[in-house]
């Protein structure tokens, strides 16, 4: 077996240049196969954890008639025994209640439809945990002021600082990302930058009357902490209901659609405002595996524990149909053009395999005329082409390990018509790419496959290998 | 005592117009340790005679039993095993693998027979000392003359112990002192270890050298002289 690899080795660099060419096409498949995949799995995994691990959550207790008709009418019974037995189901991370609702919101002379969104606060923090969204750094003018007057921060940073007016930040990476400072810049000036940028902010007691308004609907209604916001809507079987709720905080979400609409409260308090007694609209049960097999197994035993007949568990892309079909087609159609990336690959390989038939047809049958057997001949043809393909397979993946690695720590934050065509989908615009999965591994079956079947050319030809006609080249 | 024998052996290639009768009826047997060379001109039928005895391709009719064993017989499978392991074979252009050294070569079909490493070190040593290449044991094919990768290739041919040796026209592409060093070894060689060499040729010098000479023509034989 070792002379057969030595053989099948020392044959791969006959033809140097060409071995090179055809290990150079299958690395760069590999590499841009690799990385466009990891880019699109990490955008949607990026995408369901903005809105589903913060929002809407993989499976959902609803009233049955909730999801046609999201009204706080079709709202169960909140049950804490249902609650701690869904809590008991394995894989099962966190099980929130939720209240949610519409309501006008106004604040002197500014308007505007809010999304009400009652939480239970401690729960809460194991779901979207709001209270790590509250906005804790701001650039504002008087922010820029106090950073030009410190005087330690030399002008190119600043000049970064102010390309940013208004934004919030709830977390430093963010800031650090939007800023795009070396990592010295970071290093030296980044205290001083926090320092002058920083915000207080409040998060909900358990018991709390009082709200949380997201960064931009803040903006527009024009209130800060300690500011109160009328909230008008329409309660549980159609009374009316008002309240007057002060701000205890304002939070970032990071899609910028719900940051333009959302109000967090209290379940006390928004039961108490919408006169809906002991109701919620939701029970959001976070998981901690993704897979659509952990997520139907949840379900099925979900809805094997209610004991209403009137509420149901669903999924979320049950919920978020066209965000699932959104990603699900995305997906096949990125798949379909690394299926045209290896199609066009492979054809390659097979340029090389008729080349090497061709040349070595004579050498073919000098082997088996001096008593090689034809199954060992077309081992070494296999080999031959499992070398050439597992250098261009191993390059191709580790060359792409870094640039993987990078940009999942370092995601590409999008600017521009692309930047505001996410932020108006409802995306965060950055690109990370996704951490190594199946689909790293995938790449290695795809071109053994590949290299196999450009191989199947060979083993035939040398199975129907007659000695005397090859020998005569 | 006799280990090829030939009965009757026809090779007819049928063309779409014309049926070549390239061997015809030939009978003929050869005994351990000859040095016989098969000579007649172009289309005679030598190298296709040759072939046949090689087992590499089958009589139209008649049979070829090689040491007891009619090749007719054989499965594809058994056939390469029995080439590998009573037959020799030098070819006109030489024909090693390119990829490997002289000593590769040599020990290839040893290898294929599963000799043990230290056995097969030794019998490939011996073996390219004795056609003279005991220096060149580590070149490949490209870094040596034609007369060299001659006598690699019989060194090869030999190296599984074979009962004979087919050389089909061994000088062809050789000057004139390298064929004459290679005939020298391989005489030597019928000579000491006794196996049977068979050529076919053109070559005056090999059928000067020949103990016995069979002239083909037409695919017949025509002659056969035994010389001392």
């Amino acid at each position: 077996m070792n002379e057969e690899f030595k053989i099948a080795w020392r044959n791969l660099w006959r033809n140097r240049r060409r071995t090179m060419i055809t290990a150079a096409s299958i690395f760069f498949a590999v590499f841009f196969a690799v990385i466009m995949r990891s880019y699109q799995l990490g955008s949607y995994d990026h995408m369901i954890n903005n809105l589903l691990e913060s929002f809407t959550g993989y499976i959902q207790v609803q009233q049955v008639k909730y999801q046609d008709n999201p009204l706080i009418d079709n709202s169960f019974d909140y049950n804490d025994s249902i609650v701690a037995a869904i809590s008991e189901i394995d894989r099962v991370v966190s099980v929130t209640p939720h209240l949610e609702s519409f309501a006008l919101a106004s604040s002197g002379t500014q308007t505007k439809g809010a999304a009400i969104i009652a939480i239970d606060p401690e729960k809460e923090k194991n779901f979207s945990d709001p209270e790590n969204k509250l906005v804790k750094y701001r650039i504002t003018d008087e922010a820029i002021s106090r950073l030009k007057d410190a005087g330690t921060i030399p002008d190119n940073v600043l000049e970064k600082v102010k390309k940013n007016p208004g934004r919030s930040y709830s977390s430093t990476a963010r800031l650090e990302l939007d800023l795009g400072l070396t990592d010295e810049e970071n290093e030296n000036f980044m205290p001083e930058i926090l320092k002058c940028a920083e915000v207080s902010n409040g998060y909900l007691a358990n018991d709390d009357q009082g709200i949380l308004v997201s960064d931009r609907l803040a903006s527009y209604l024009k209130v800060a902490i300690g500011d109160t916001v009328i909230l008008m809507g329409q309660g549980y079987h159609g009374v009316s209901a008002t309240g007057i709720f002060p701000v205890r905080g304002i939070i970032k979400m990071p899609s910028p659609e719900i940051d333009n609409k959302l109000i967090l409260m209290t379940i006390p308090a928004a039961q108490k405002f919408f006169d809906a007694e002991g109701k919620i609209t939701a029970l959001v049960v976070n998981l901690t595996d993704k897979s659509n097999r952990t997520i139907k197994t949840a379900k099925t035993r979900i809805n094997a524990l209610l004991s209403d007949k009137d509420t149901v568990a669903k999924t979320w892309y049950e919920l978020n149909p066209v965000l699932y079909q959104q990603i699900q087609g995305d997906s096949q159609s990125g798949q379909a053009m690394l299926g045209v990336l290896y199609f066009i690959i492979f054809f390659g390989i097979f340029g090389t395999v008729l080349m090497m038939v061709s040349e070595r047809k004579r050498e073919f049958g000098v082997l088996v005329a001096i008593g090689m057997q034809k199954k060992k001949l077309q081992r070494i043809v296999t080999i031959e082409m499992m070398w050439l393909g597992a250098i261009g397979l191993v390059c191709g993946l580790l060359a792409s390990v870094p640039l993987i690695l990078f940009f999942y720590y370092h995601p590409i934050v999008l600017k521009g018509d692309l930047g505001n065509m996410m932020a108006e989908w409802g995306w965060d615009a950055v690109m990370p790419t996704a951490w190594f999965g199946s689909y790293f591994y995938w790449q290695a079956v795809i071109v053994a496959l590949m290299v196999l079947l450009a191989t199947l050319y060979p083993i035939r030809k040398i199975g129907l290998l007659k000695e005397i006609e090859a020998l005569k080249g | 005592m006799k280990i090829i024998e030939l009965k009757n052996v026809n090779k007819v290639y049928n063309s779409t117009e014309v049926k070549v009768h390239a061997v015809n009826d030939v009978t003929l047997d050869f005994a351990e340790a000859e040095f016989a060379a098969i000579v007649g001109p172009s289309g005679s039928g030598k190298t296709t005679l040759l072939n046949m005895i090689g087992g590499l391709d089958m009589p139209t009719s008649g049979e070829i039993i090689i040491d007891g064993t009619n090749l007719s017989k054989l499965k594809s499978s058994q056939l390469i095993d029995f080439r590998l392991n009573n037959i020799g074979f030098v070819f006109q252009s030489y024909n090693l693998v390119p990829v490997l050294t002289a000593k590769e070569n040599v020990e290839f079909i040893m290898t294929l027979q599963k000799w043990p490493e230290k056995e097969k070190d030794e019998r490939t040593l011996e073996l390219l000392k004795a056609v003279g290449l005991g220096d060149r044991i580590n070149s490949r094919p490209t870094k040596l003359s034609g007369g060299q990768q001659q006598r690699v290739a019989v060194a090869r041919a030999l190296a599984s112990r074979p009962k004979f040796v087919l050389a089909d026209e061994p000088t062809a592409n050789l000057d004139s002192k390298a064929a004459t060093t290679l005939l020298e070894i391989m005489e030597r060689l019928n000579h000491e270890s006794k196996i049977t060499f068979i050529f076919s040729t053109h070559d005056p010098r090999v059928v000067k050298m020949a103990h016995r000479v069979i002239t083909l023509e037409d695919g017949k034989v025509v002659s056969d002289v035994k010389l001392e």
